[in-house]
């Protein structure tokens, strides 16, 4: 147990940078974003025909049905604000979570590491839980900048909590694809491919929910896009199951990962290649 | 007292596979109490792979395998706790500062301040500057910080995967003191090396591993003492020297003879009592013998290994 507080203590520390850099442009986001609501709701008499005119294809990437939903409060803030969130942070967790690992382990500096005598259980959980708030460092200066730009907005009046609700969605979503982008570092041949493949998946994700406000035979597909499951307008009332279930699919991920770092061989270069699991069909 | 007590490393028909490639091919020997053991091989030999099994970095595929009388894959920590180690590519986080790098290390190991003060010995000794950032020193200096981080816990077994490699020859020698220090105070050490003068200088046995098959595992002396004398001898004056009588001698083969066969070179296997009996019939103004080290008997070595496997 204390190795794992060391290496969550040092994983942590190590992840201070990591933590500003992507939390303090989300942080600015949210300060300039809220403020522009005073100018949509002066301007919705001229704004609002605009929208309603818009094609259902292209309205389906700004809401969809709800794009006019965005001369609402809480509707512009989804609309504006948490709608780009998944994606953003997305690609932090596949940056993020298929270099928790691998990266290290590519570097060579795994190898030094484990011969420590802490357990690849300490190391494994050590450095997740450090990712896990490392994440919800990112989020909470997020939310700290959505606040501060709540209240030089004029027109917006949230409190503080209802402002928290849609990041519980975010961070749920994050988590998904963090632990998604670890598991596949720890089958695929190198961290890169992990990230892309993560990556892909939130782009693919993204565009297939949103189409599938417009398009009704992308209804099955959308199904299993994880953004599907995400709440940007959380702000009018949290629906729990979504969260348990993206975060159920999180622990999967882990376990997943977990059991991959616990059977591996640590490499390093010379010790074999680097290549697909394919099964071997002749000799 | 039972073979494990007295065996620190032993090692039985390891055999470790990646796909298709065997790396290790049913290795054993054993490594005692107290000893420095010397692990020789060319590169791609397995001797990394064989000291990663003994850490459970890597699973091996079968045999047995026991250090400081545990397994090493159900006891990884228990093993780890109580041996230094120091990779042979030595890599760390570049942006933490060594004074950071060795606190984590010694954090790692549950080290008090006893860990803290030998640490800041070594580095001291090393000249280890403790507050540079690591991506600011050169090779050498990284290696450096893993030799410190291999031997501040005072360690039972160091397994030392070529430890002198990117060092300059001052800090080379103060290694080797700190290896053999570290044997007068009980530890046992593995060792591995490409630098076999430096094996030969410090390790009590060697074994000689080659395409992930150990070849031979004996005596550093007994090594060396097959190898062959390398004969010089300086005559007074030309005279008719019938070379054919030393190139005849058992265990004698004529290499050269130059300036009017009044120098000649051979080379001795065995004993020299004939080749100083016939010398003793000429004028010999000048004799220099000079004893194959290590090196050459583990080029030897191969060379016979190679004949061998031409002959099949």
């Amino acid at each position: 147990m204390a190795s794992f507080w060391t290496i969550f203590r040092f994983s942590a520390w190590r992840l201070r940078w990591t933590v500003l850099g992507w939390g303090i442009p989300l942080l600015l986001l949210g300060l300039i974003t809220a403020p522009f609501y005073d100018l949509v709701a002066e301007n919705e008499r001229q704004l609002r025909p605009v929208i309603e005119g818009l094609k259902p294809l292209v309205k389906s990437f700004i809401g969809g049905e709800d794009a006019e939903d965005i001369f609402t409060p809480e509707g512009f803030i989804a609309l504006r604000y948490f709608a780009f969130l998944p994606i953003i942070l997305g690609i932090f967790g596949a940056v993020a979570g298929s270099g928790m690992l691998a990266s290290d382990e590519e570097r060579g500096i795994l190898d030094f590491l484990l011969a420590h005598p802490a357990g690849r259980a300490s190391f494994f959980f050590g450095r997740l839980v450090a990712l896990g708030c490392a994440l919800v460092g990112i989020v909470g200066l997020g939310w700290i900048g959505l606040w501060c730009g709540v209240l030089r907005a004029g027109s917006l009046d949230f409190p503080p909590g209802q402002i928290l609700l849609p990041y519980t969605s975010v961070l749920a979503v994050s988590l998904f694809f963090t632990t998604l982008a670890l598991a596949l570092s720890m089958v695929m041949p190198s961290r890169v491919t992990a990230a892309m493949t993560t990556g892909f998946v939130v782009l693919a994700g993204e565009i297939i929910t949103n189409l599938a406000k417009a398009i009704v035979q992308l209804e099955t597909a959308a199904r299993f896009s994880p953004l599907t499951y995400f709440q940007a307008n959380a702000m009018r009332g949290l629906h729990i199951e979504p969260v348990l279930g993206l975060l159920a699919f999180a622990l999967l991920f882990s376990m997943c990962a977990w059991a991959g770092f616990q059977g591996r061989d640590i490499r390093v270069a010379g010790d074999g290649g680097w290549k697909f699991p394919f099964p071997r069909l002749r000799k | 007292m039972s073979k494990d007590c007295q065996a620190v490393i032993r090692v039985e028909n390891l055999t470790k596979s990646y796909g298709g490639f065997r790396a290790l091919r049913g290795i054993g020997f054993e490594v005692q109490r107290g000893e420095i053991f010397g692990f020789l091989g060319p590169n791609g030999a397995g001797k990394t792979t064989a000291i990663r099994c003994m850490l459970d970095l890597i699973r091996p595929s079968s045999g047995l395998l026991r250090v400081v009388g545990r397994n090493p894959q159900q006891q990884p920590v228990a093993v780890r706790e109580r041996c230094g180690y120091l990779p042979g590519e030595l890599r760390f986080d570049e942006n933490i500062t060594v004074n950071t790098a060795l606190g984590f290390f010694r954090q790692l190991r549950g080290g008090g301040s006893a860990c803290r003060r030998r640490a800041d010995q070594l580095s001291e000794r090393l000249e280890l500057n403790p507050v540079a950032k690591i991506k600011n020193l050169s090779k050498g200096n990284k290696q450096k910080i893993g030799i410190v981080a291999a031997f501040m816990h005072e360690p039972e077994l160091l397994l030392l995967d070529e430890p002198t490699s990117g060092l300059d020859p001052l800090v080379q020698q103060t290694v080797m003191d700190l290896v053999r220090e570290a044997q007068h105070g009980g530890a046992t050490v593995f060792f591995s090396s490409h630098v076999l003068t430096e094996v030969q200088s410090v390790a009590g046995r060697v074994a000689i591993i080659r395409n992930g098959r150990i070849v031979e595992v004996a005596a550093t002396s007994e090594l060396s003492a097959r190898g062959t004398i390398q004969v010089r001898v300086v005559l007074a004056h030309p005279v008719n020297i019938d070379v054919a009588q030393f190139a005849a001698l058992p265990g004698v083969e004529l290499i050269n003879c130059e300036d009017g066969e009044r120098v000649l070179e051979l080379a001795v296997n065995g004993t020299m009592d004939t080749l100083v009996k016939l010398l003793a019939q000429y004028p010999v103004e000048y004799l220099e013998t000079r004893r194959c080290g290590l090196e050459e008997a583990f080029h030897a070595h191969y060379e016979r290994q190679r004949g061998k496997a031409g002959q099949r």
